[in-house]
């Protein structure tokens, strides 16, 4: 962690004139964006605005076209996206990313195994893992399907299964956790219970969130970055950003 | 005469003018195959089987009058053969479309590849029972006997005509894809079918339409080869690899791309055989890796969106017929009861097969990558064994583990080569690699060519038990397939085992997860090789023999074949296969060339009918049984209501 | 309404897969009407305009175009009875020129706009229609991707947020073409989320929510409050 310094903020990602382009289109243009150590920063903006090819930068799912992307002050622009979950930034996805076939628990462990270093031992058996299990019920405690454990992944509702994706996020202790539309998809109170997770997770750690459940993000984050057709178009507080003209010119249509 | 590097130009320009002939067939079938493979997402092994009906259909038209005698029908000539037999061949591939290859469009790809291969062998093995392997003559036409003295060089008039024509319909494809209206469809209907389809365009016919034009250019390839190579049931199966090879060199996704690599190669071939004859039949192969190495996407592919490993696991995890341990104990009783009630070679021979399925479906089931090349290992393996136990007098279980080593080396170097590409392309690759094994066991001096290495002996095992007798050599291979069958078991239940699954199951989320997940394959690849090559070696000593028979393409096949029937991703798939293609293959010995058409059979069906094969179906049914008493007996269904929102 | 309805559809339900993503969509677009559907993103509102073309194969209710039942027809029948769709990615091919993309549509019935016409309403793509298609700007795909299913005859477009991610003058363009459409006698679906932009162009709007709608707006409701449709947007 670098040295606190009151004129300049603790920021865990500086991205610097990060562009997109496909086949000439720029689908992110020139985005500058500084995420705050233990912050809840929110991308907002319409449709196509370009918030997940701007996430899929971030980690490094999509090569940029230009620019820089600092992690803690390291340039991680050209590494891998496996190599960046390994520095401790670890993604949701938009889709609910879980293993179908795999159990609830097992689903959790998988990410807990990998820091155990015996992820190439074949000759192991599965019992050597058993050792985590406490751990494994912990984080499905704390997302509530701990009664499902031994349950097979694929057979949930899809409120629990965004609710063990994000428990086998955490499983990883990312520094940095990139939520993809964590409520999309959901009913009310799985909406509210998935607010709730995200604010309890947020303690030591930073999270930036794509969203479009404009009621979250207003609970919720404390920092907004809004995008538009590719570019920012704003950034400030809840109650700063929902006020500015432009942002709602950008949502609901400008004058003609 | 001049001479260039000590080579005099009539052997240079003729094999110069042997490699564009070639090349010329390589571009017309490679732009077949890319074009059926960019707008249908098939690997169309039954292309060459294709291309070979063609230089049959031509020898059927010219001998009509012999074929139905009495009906007074006329000879046909090449000229007839030319404008009919393409079309005809063409209507067969609108057929085929129809009846097989529709069914699998919504599939993994893999299956279309497993389809194809099926229909390869019914039609090859259909032509092997009624022509056997020997070739049929077909003369060239009159109107384009002689040639022209070049000076340099006599040029005979009808290769001349095969290179232009060939080069004509080539380029006049590509305009009709590229330039006209009709190809717009075509190109548009790769990118977004059903978009193209909610403007109106029947999407399904044209892709009838588009196999059937890409079979008929097979089949107007086999016409024109009629003359120039021997008509025989074999032509397609030696192009169809080199084929995929020049596929995979010239990239997906440009037609320019696949008709520029296929003539390019072709002279490629011809010049290799002039400076180093032996490596004139790998040089393509080889030409393949390096490409895979440099530019991964081919010389002309486009980059195109990673294609991840594909589950096509039909196993249920906590259905009984998944408990390792207890079938450890079930397969071990069963197999000591065995050699009591069948020949021990036979049990042996199941044994070896099995092993070797299981081996495979570490790949291809446990992983989801469909490996196409298992024989280069089982068979290098088998070489090796044999020649060390053979000719160095290496002791029994230390030539098989010469073998094991030998297998494990060429698989880690196959497998980091193919792990780049994924889906068909990886199956076109490790089927390609394994053909370089494949022409250096014909050609290296060491393995006897035809004849393999014979008379291998069993040796003492631990220097003191007799393998020569049958029922220790069973006891034996017994215990390797236990030891082998376990092996699976405990890599598959690992630490490692669960990445593999997770991989299978979901590899973007695997490499959020921080799995390198390439990583991870390639040790899974290298482990099957080695389990395989365990296989072959056994399977050398217990016969005795090593033949080419054990690294042609035909046994990867099987090992394919066994996984499927059995169940793909199954404890026990493997093993069930294994005894029904190897029962199977007994029983029909006796039809000869039958075989094939039954195996063929069998892999059609399995794709259509049987996809989650004998034990999957198995597991299936226990499955609902259980659910269906446990409803009876008063308790809730299982599964939650799913999601609605 | 129903009677002269050019578009009738009647609790349509839609799966994708195993997620259930229409739950009885129930709603009327008269012939020469411009109506949209309006809601927040999974609302449903694509996959109401998929399953109308066909392209949601999982599906029950009814669809009937002019009088036929076309819930259980083909995208390519479809299309064929006059129905043209310009998809919210605007599926611009991009091994295609613009030309090639303008005329890939084949013409299902008389009556489609001239390509002077098209041209006149679209200059930027009388311009570039050498281009390859996806050299295009944002926009240009959008006009494009409109244009072309134009030329066809199809009389009931469905159009899926031609506005999204464009900017404001270009927004304002659109906005003009559609109105244009609708002089000519054109009945168009719009799935949009561009509240203002929609209300200035729609003779009735539509609320879809959890793959249903649940409330019925006229023009004269929308311009009178627009809060209230912001509200059912806005949470």
């Amino acid at each position: 962690m670098s040295a606190p310094d009151n004129n300049q903020a603790d920021n865990i990602i500086e991205a610097r004139g990060l562009t997109k382009r496909f086949h000439g289109f720029a689908a992110v243009s020139e985005v500058d964006l500084d995420v705050r150590r233990h912050a809840i920063h929110a991308l907002i903006g319409p449709n196509g605005a370009g918030k997940t090819t701007f996430f899929n930068l971030i980690t490094k799912v999509l090569q940029p076209t230009e620019g820089t992307i600092r992690f803690n002050g390291r340039d991680i622009t050209a590494e891998s996206p496996a190599a960046v979950a390994r520095r401790g930034i670890v993604r949701s996805f938009q889709i609910s990313a879980i293993f179908p076939r795999m159990t609830v628990a097992e689903n959790v462990r998988i990410a807990l195994q990998r820091p155990v270093g015996t992820s190439f031992h074949f000759w192991r058996p599965e019992s050597s893992l058993d050792t985590l299990n406490g751990r494994v019920d912990e984080l499905l405690d704390a997302v509530g399907l701990l009664s499902l454990r031994d349950q097979t992944a694929a057979g949930l509702p899809y409120g629990r299964k965004r609710a063990l994706e994000l428990a086998t996020t955490l499983a990883l202790e990312p520094e940095l956790l990139l939520l993809d539309e964590p409520t999309s998809g959901l009913g009310g109170e799985d909406v509210d219970r998935i607010a709730d997770l995200i604010r309890k997770v947020s303690a030591n750690r930073t999270i930036l969130m794509v969203e479009h459940n404009l009621s979250v993000v207003s609970k919720l984050a404390n920092t907004i970055t809004v995008l538009a057709r590719g570019k920012v178009l704003a950034e400030g507080t809840y109650a700063q950003i929902s006020t500015d003209q432009r942002v709602i010119e950008a949502y609901i249509g400008g004058e003609e | 005469m001049m001479t260039l590097l000590g080579i005099s130009p009539q052997l240079l320009f003729g094999q110069l003018l042997i490699g564009l002939i070639n090349g010329v067939f390589y571009a017309m079938m490679s732009l077949g195959v890319a074009i059926i493979f960019g707008m249908l997402r098939i690997g169309n092994f039954v292309h060459g089987a294709q291309y070979m009906l063609g230089a049959f259909g031509a020898w059927y038209l010219l001998h009509l009058p012999d074929l139905f005698p009495g009906l007074g029908l006329p000879s046909l000539g090449y000229w007839w053969a030319l404008a009919l037999v393409p079309f005809a061949v063409g209507l067969i591939g609108a057929g085929m479309e129809r009846l097989f290859i529709r069914r699998v469009y919504d599939l993994e790809h893999a299956y279309g590849l497993l389809l194809t291969v099926g229909l390869a062998m019914v039609i090859e093995g259909l032509f092997n029972v009624g022509y056997g392997a020997a070739g049929q003559q077909y003369n060239i036409p009159d109107s384009l006997k002689g040639g022209v003295n070049l000076g340099f060089m006599f040029m005979p008039y009808y290769r001349l005509w095969v290179i232009v024509a060939g080069i004509a319909v080539c380029i006049a494809t590509w305009y009709t894809i590229e330039r006209t209206k009709l190809g717009a469809y075509l190109r548009a209907a790769t990118e977004n079918p059903d978009l193209v389809r909610a403007f109106g365009i029947n999407v399904p016919r044209m892709l009838m339409l588009t196999y059937a034009f890409g079979v008929g250019l097979a089949g107007l390839a086999g016409v024109m080869a009629a003359p120039i190579y021997q008509v025989s049931p074999q032509m397609g199966q030696s192009i169809i690899i080199t084929i995929f090879a020049v596929v995979v060199i010239g990239g997906m996704g440009s037609i320019s791309g696949a008709i520029f690599t296929g003539l390019m190669l072709g002279m490629i071939e011809g010049l290799t055989k002039v400076f180093w004859p032996q490596a004139s039949t790998t040089v393509i192969f080889v030409i393949m890796a390096i490409v895979l190495v440099f530019r991964p996407a081919g010389l002309f592919g486009k980059e195109t969106v990673a294609a991840h490993a594909a589950d096509m696991s039909t196993a249920r995890p906590d259905s009984i017929l998944e408990n390792g341990k207890l079938w450890l104990v079930i397969l071990g009783v069963g197999g000591a009861i065995l050699p009591f009630l069948v020949y021990p070679v036979f049990g042996m021979k199941m044994l070896c097969l099995a092993l070797f399925a299981c081996a495979y479906n570490l790949i291809f089931g446990y992983v989801g990558l469909l490996a196409f090349g298992h024989a280069a290992f089982y068979g290098s393996s088998a070489y090796i064994a044999a020649y060390t136990a053979a000719s160095w007098g290496f002791p029994t279980e230390i030539a098989i583990l010469s073998g094991v080593a030998v297998a494990t080396v060429i698989g880690a170097l196959f497998g980091w080569l193919a792990i780049r590409r994924q889906g068909l392309y990886f199956a076109m690759i490790t089927l390609a690699l394994a053909q370089v094994v494949y022409f250096y066991a014909i050609q290296a001096p060491w393995t006897h060519g035809e004849d393999g290495i014979q008379s291998v002996p069993r040796g003492y095992l631990l220097g003191v038990i007799d393998l020569s007798d049958n029922m220790n050599m069973y006891y034996f291979v017994l215990a390797i397939f236990l030891i082998g069958f376990a092996a699976i078991y405990r890599i598959v239940r690992s630490p490692f085992g669960q990445v593999l699954k997770s991989i299978r199951e979901n590899e973007p989320r695997a490499i959020s997860l921080g799995y390198s997940t390439e990583r991870f394959k390639l040790l899974a690849f290298t482990l099957s090789a080695m389990l395989a090559g365990l296989a072959g070696g056994t399977k050398a000593i217990v016969f005795q023999i090593a033949s080419l028979a054990d690294v042609y393409f035909m046994t990867s096949t099987d090992a394919l074949l066994m996984t499927l029937i059995g169940g793909v991703g199954t404890l026990l798939g493997p093993v069930v296969g294994a005894v029904i293609v190897v029962t199977m293959q007994k029983e029909f010995a006796t039809l000869g060339s039958w075989v094939i058409v039954v195996q063929g059979t069998a892999f059609v069906l399995c794709v259509l009918f049987l996809r989650k094969g004998v034990v999957g179906t198995l597991e299936d049914w226990l499955a609902a049984r259980a659910e269906r008493r446990r409803i009876a007996a008063g308790g809730e269904p299982a599964a939650i209501a799913r999601g609605a929102h | 309404m129903s009677a002269q309805a050019s578009l009738a559809v009647r609790d349509l339900q839609g799966w994708y897969g195993e997620s259930k993503a229409l739950h009885g969509m129930t709603f009327d677009v008269a012939r020469g009407e411009v109506v949209t559907l309006l809601g927040r993103n999974g609302a449903g509102k694509t996959t109401t305009l998929r399953a109308i073309m066909g392209l949601l194969r999982k599906k029950t209710g009814e669809i009937s175009f002019n009088g036929e039942n076309v819930a259980a027809r083909l995208p390519e029948y479809i299309a064929r009875r006059g129905i043209a769709y310009c998809p919210e990615e605007r599926g611009i091919f991009a091994s295609l020129t613009v030309e090639e993309n303008l005329f890939l549509p084949p013409v299902v019935a008389e009556g489609g706009m001239a390509l002077d016409d098209i041209y006149a309403l679209f200059p930027n793509i009388a311009e570039r229609r050498n281009s390859q298609g996806t050299k295009l700007s944002g926009g240009e795909q959008q006009m494009l991707a409109i244009a072309r299913i134009l030329r066809t005859g199809a009389t009931l477009l469905l159009l899926d947020e031609p506005t999204e991610g464009l900017a404001p003058v270009i927004v304002q363009q659109i906005g003009a073409v559609i109105r244009k459409l609708k002089e000519r006698g054109f009945t168009v679906l719009l799935v949009e989320q561009n509240v203002r932009f929609a209300s200035r162009l729609a003779d009735r709007h539509y609320v879809v929510e959890h793959g249903h709608v649940i409330d019925t707006l006229t023009a004269a409701d929308v311009a009178g409050d627009l809060e209230r449709i912001q509200n059912y947007l806005k949470v």
